[in-house]
């Protein structure tokens, strides 16, 4: 499970610019053979380090962000996303805001 | 009539009572190939009363339960057993995977046992071609069909106190009458996360190996139950019926986690951040964003 936040300028016309944060946050299981060693097979996994969201846990996850001073309007998206597998990812919530500086 | 005759035609009618309750693995002799194996088990009897489910079941994962996890077992038997292990493939390995991916190979001759994990091995390793195709489309006929669960694993969690499944037994939440399609008995323990943790959790394989594809009975037992959680595997997981959702039911999926999102803009005091900006003097455009994310289910999120 993964949860993406960014930041981004929209004001700026060329999509490779408008990128101004970015941060992650991933829920998972390593899973390890006796020795300590990280595996995939299920025979080979006789523990796991447990990095995922516990029963009836609620997470809380702070972010701040300093955009630069000629900065006007910024899009906030956080994505939360399931990968059922490593390949398959779904977005399974998503919020989106829009907000508009006027700091002189 | 005699009381002798009596008595003896008592001792037949005792015995054959007794023959028709002998567990099917001492009475059915192994099947020697899918085919014999699928009609010892035959499940197409069952949607002719239960439609809706065998409907339901057929959309879910447990129909599909072998070749939907070749590469799983392919790499069990072709790395774990060859090449780690520098063990042969026999039934008793092969039944690691399949005692939970396929019960019913439970009632296969060793060779057939065998076999199956050849065929599991070439399906991936051939995928896209010609044999590779034909191998799983063979192994399409094994899965967790109905009596699986409701006649192999059923009183699998009691075993000492149920004894082995009656052959051609249906063991049911209710045990309703269903004339004469087949015999029915009241099982409670179908109806708890204890059946479900059989295979959906930690496995300890009959040699006593460990093999963990998923952990959801340990976080389910050890964090959801210890906190008061009350929930069965059935109550969420039984929703949509026989189709038995979970992570790849997006709208389950959704169900389960809950996201807040809290965003605070401001403006940060010029001068006060190690961080260059364009106008030292002015005020520097910020956001607090804070996210919540809930676990609302009984298990662990991610989990197999």
């Amino acid at each position: 499970m993964v949860l993406d936040v960014t930041a981004k300028n929209i004001d700026e016309k060329d999509p490779a610019k408008q990128l101004l944060f970015s941060d992650q946050k991933i829920w998972w299981e390593i899973g390890k053979d006796l020795h300590g060693r990280m595996r995939y097979g299920a025979w080979q996994i006789k523990e796991i380090v447990d990095l995922t969201l516990q029963p009836m846990e609620t997470r809380k996850e702070r972010f701040l962000m300093n955009f630069d001073t000629d900065i006007e309007t910024v899009e906030i998206e956080v994505k939360l996303s399931y990968f059922i597998n490593g390949k398959k990812g779904d977005v399974v919530h998503s919020e989106k805001k829009t907000f508009e500086y006027e700091l002189d | 009539m005699n009381v002798r005759l009596l008595f003896s035609i008592t001792q037949i009618l005792l015995l054959i009572t007794f023959l028709g309750a002998t567990p099917l693995s001492a009475s059915q002799k192994e099947a020697k190939s899918i085919d014999e194996l699928v009609a010892m088990f035959d499940e197409s009897q069952c949607m002719e009363c239960h439609e809706e489910t065998h409907s339901e079941w057929k959309n879910s994962w447990h129909s599909k339960a072998v070749i939907s996890s070749l590469k799983g077992m392919h790499n069990f038997i072709a790395i774990g057993l060859k090449k780690e292990w520098e063990t042969p493939l026999t039934k008793a390995q092969i039944m690691k995977c399949l005692d939970c991916h396929a019960p019913t190979v439970k009632y296969a001759s060793e060779e057939l046992a065998v076999e199956i994990g050849n065929m599991i091995v070439t399906a991936h390793k051939m995928k896209g071609t010609k044999q590779g195709d034909a191998a799983k489309k063979e192994l399409a006929k094994l899965n967790v069909g109905c009596l699986s669960c409701h006649n192999i694993k059923a009183g699998a969690v009691a075993r000492g106190l149920h004894g082995e499944p009656a052959p051609g037994m249906i063991y049911g939440p209710e045990g309703e009458d269903a004339d004469d399609a087949h015999e029915t008995e009241e099982l409670v323990d179908i109806t708890r996360s204890s059946f479900c943790m059989q295979c959906h959790g930690k496995y300890k394989a009959a040699d006593g190996e460990t093999i963990q594809c998923n952990t959801l009975s340990g976080s389910y037992q050890n964090t959801y139950v210890a906190q008061g959680g009350s929930q069965t595997c059935q109550d969420c997981h039984m929703k949509k019926g026989h189709t038995f959702p979970g992570g790849h039911d997006l709208d389950v999926v959704k169900e389960g986690l809950g996201l807040q999102v809290e965003i605070v803009p401001y403006g940060h005091l010029p001068g006060t951040l190690k961080k260059k900006v364009k106008d030292p003097k002015k005020w520097i455009p910020s956001a607090v964003v804070n996210v919540f994310i809930a676990n609302k289910t009984g298990h662990r999120i991610p989990d197999g």
